[in-house]
């Protein structure tokens, strides 16, 4: 067992390998911190994800741009890679599942792939469409993996208005899912005459709404359970 | 002196060779076909970007409908890297408008990034249907508007060919490989400029969106992007414009260096500041936001921001972006009277 010590260096060091997009480093001490018996959800959220939410800053703060959240992004992965498997499913905490995309017609994927970032560190499940994905991509995917959210993304006004059509038809096969939508032209106000139950401006909103949405689906369907069950 | 002492024409040909005119053009060196003009003539946005007697009308319609101060092809952003091999998606099946796009990349890894241009380009794609919009653009309006034409510039056109995410990374860790392929990039576009030059244009746009500050850092804008941008200017003889959309305060000075006669921005920039950084006789076009005010906006919108656009010293009216589709008669009416009116 690593002392309390050891532990915080390799908690820093994992965090520091983050932020400097440092691929070898997040490998070598995310291995380090299996061998030396810690536990591998506190390496993840204490040590990689803590790095990954500095460059969030940063990103915002216009120290980093989008070259650089990529590379953090990488080293991240390549620790979670390591990581992930040793996860205790006790522990994990799974927070959900997600369908994501870019709507047909539409090749701007910057913005979604940072929003799909989040959600890889928060430890969803993500299912990752690409760009210029047909609309019943969406629902097929959806009714395939039972996700609980669905996020929509789209750059341009005229590939936007795929997104009303994909949210009727996913509301229609499953009146329980929950949809997200973002990207340039859209807003809240867009978003709430379509249906959508979320909107957010930029990808950390885009996560803590998420994350409120899926507890209270989560809470809606237990609640269900035990009307049934009494 | 009254507007018509000069033709559209002329005015902003005196305002490319920096000659005083009445007052700035209302024009753009980026896609400008409206769905009034694709009523006219009963084309399917679709089918436009495919016939070069489609494209020549549906270019040259904006004008006659609405005096908008050009004439420009093409309408999307995928000519130069078809020519260079990717196939293009331009959705025939669908009746809305979408914009083309790249279907089939031609680089897929690091390890393919050392492409040769292949020989013949004039030849290939549908840059011989350029030529051809071009000149029946010119021949149906070349003598009262511009003809105007645009490329992308090598980086993003780099972005066009290969996975962006992965030039992106490489832009940092191997910017020496990454400048490899915009200098080969840059022969192509000029190549091609050269050719648009020939049939009949009379000033082209370089659109470098790809290195909007929105996703590139300044610092590697200067020392990535900037030397290949000032390679194809240094070649051009016509006039030029580098249009750059999203956050670019920042790289206005650069963007100036990079040997373009006129820089372009959209509504992200802030233009009085930019205009006390480059000096009063620059020229800057720009930037207004195509869509949330031509499109969305009411008229008296329209108005103001069109004045407050010329009053912070844009000196070309000029969209940030394609004009949108959509964009309803009565908002470009107002833009086209309000920027007549005008007077420095
Ligand atoms: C880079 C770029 C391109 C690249 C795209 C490369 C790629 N793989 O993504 C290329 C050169 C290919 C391109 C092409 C075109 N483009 Co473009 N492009 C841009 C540009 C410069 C940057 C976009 C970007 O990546 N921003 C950075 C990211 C980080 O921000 P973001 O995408 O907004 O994402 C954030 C939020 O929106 C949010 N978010 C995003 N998605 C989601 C999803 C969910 C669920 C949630 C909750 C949140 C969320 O979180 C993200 C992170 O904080 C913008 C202008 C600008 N500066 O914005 C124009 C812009 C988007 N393009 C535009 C246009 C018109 C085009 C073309 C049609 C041009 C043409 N004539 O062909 C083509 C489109 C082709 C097609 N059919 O798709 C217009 C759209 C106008 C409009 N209102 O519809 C813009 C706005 C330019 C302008 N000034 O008008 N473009």
């Amino acid at each position: 067992m690593a002392t309390e010590e050891r532990r915080k260096e390799i908690l820093e060091t994992l965090k520091n390998a983050v932020i400097q997009y440092d691929e070898d480093a997040a490998k070598e001490f995310s291995q380090m911190a299996l061998d030396e018996g810690m536990d591998a959800n506190d390496a993840i959220f204490n040590g990689l994800v803590s790095g990954m939410e500095e460059v969030g800053r940063l990103f915002e703060a216009q120290e980093y741009f989008v070259p650089e959240l990529l590379m953090c992004a990488d080293a991240l992965y390549v620790g979670l890679d390591i990581l992930k498997p040793h996860v205790k499913q006790l522990d994990l905490g799974i927070r959900g599942s997600v369908v994501i995309g870019t709507v047909e017609g539409d090749v701007h994927d910057i913005g979604k792939n940072i929003v799909k970032m989040m959600f890889d560190v928060a430890g969803f499940q993500v299912y990752d469409l690409g760009k210029d994905v047909p609309l019943d991509k969406f629902v097929e995917e959806h009714m395939k993996t039972h996700s609980d959210l669905v996020c929509l993304s789209a750059m341009m006004t005229t590939t936007m208005v795929g997104m009303k059509k994909v949210i009727d038809d996913l509301k229609a096969k499953n009146p329980d899912v929950k949809i997200m939508i973002g990207g340039a032209p859209v807003s809240q106000d867009i978003a709430e005459k379509w249906g959508a139950d979320g909107y957010s401006p930029d990808a950390t909103n885009a996560l803590k709404d998420a994350i409120n949405m899926i507890s209270s689906l989560k809470k809606m369907k237990e609640e269900a359970e035990a009307k049934k069950g009494s | 002196m009254p507007d018509d002492a000069m033709t559209p024409r002329e005015r902003v040909l005196k305002l490319f060779a920096g000659e005083k005119i009445d007052r700035p053009p209302c024009f753009s060196g980026m896609g400008n076909v409206t769905t009034e003009g694709l009523k006219k003539f009963g084309y399917k946005f679709a089918a436009v970007h495919s016939d070069a007697k489609m494209m020549a009308d549906a270019a040259a319609s904006t004008y006659k409908l609405f005096g908008f101060e050009c004439g420009v092809v093409p309408f999307d952003l995928c000519v130069e890297a078809e020519a260079l091999g990717c196939a293009v998606n331009v959705y025939s099946h669908v009746e809305d408008i979408l914009y083309p796009t790249i279907k089939t990349k031609l680089v897929n890894s690091e390890d393919e990034m050392d492409i040769a241009i292949p020989s013949g380009l004039t030849e290939r794609g549908r840059v011989p249907l350029m030529r051809e919009a071009i000149g029946l653009m010119k021949k149906d309006i070349g003598g009262e508007v511009v003809a105007g034409a645009h490329v992308l510039g090598p980086f993003t056109l780099a972005g066009q060919v290969m996975e962006l995410n992965t030039l992106l990374k490489l832009s940092f860790k191997k910017p020496d490989k990454v400048g490899k392929l915009l200098d080969k990039l840059a022969d192509a576009l000029i190549i091609i400029a050269k050719e648009y030059e020939k049939a009949g244009a009379d000033y082209i746009t370089v659109r470098e969106m790809g290195a909007t500050s929105d996703v590139l850092s300044p610092r590697v804008f200067k020392t990535l992007i900037l030397p290949y941008l000032q390679k194809i200017f240094s070649k051009l003889e016509l006039n030029t414009v580098l249009h750059i959309c999203g956050k670019t305060n920042d790289i206005a000075v650069f963007m100036l260096d990079s040997g373009a006669k006129a820089i372009s921005v959209d509504q992200k920039n802030d233009v009085a500041e930019t205009r006390k950084k480059i000096g009063d006789s620059a020229l800057l076009f720009g930037n207004y936001d195509p869509y949330n005010v031509l499109v969305s906006g009411t008229t008296d919108q329209v108005r103001e921001t069109i004045k407050q656009c010329m009053n912070n010293g844009v000196s070309a009216v000029w969209p940030g972006c394609d004009i949108w589709p959509t964009v309803p008669p009565a908002n470009f009416n107002a833009m086209m009277d309000e920027v007549k009116q005008y007077r420095r």
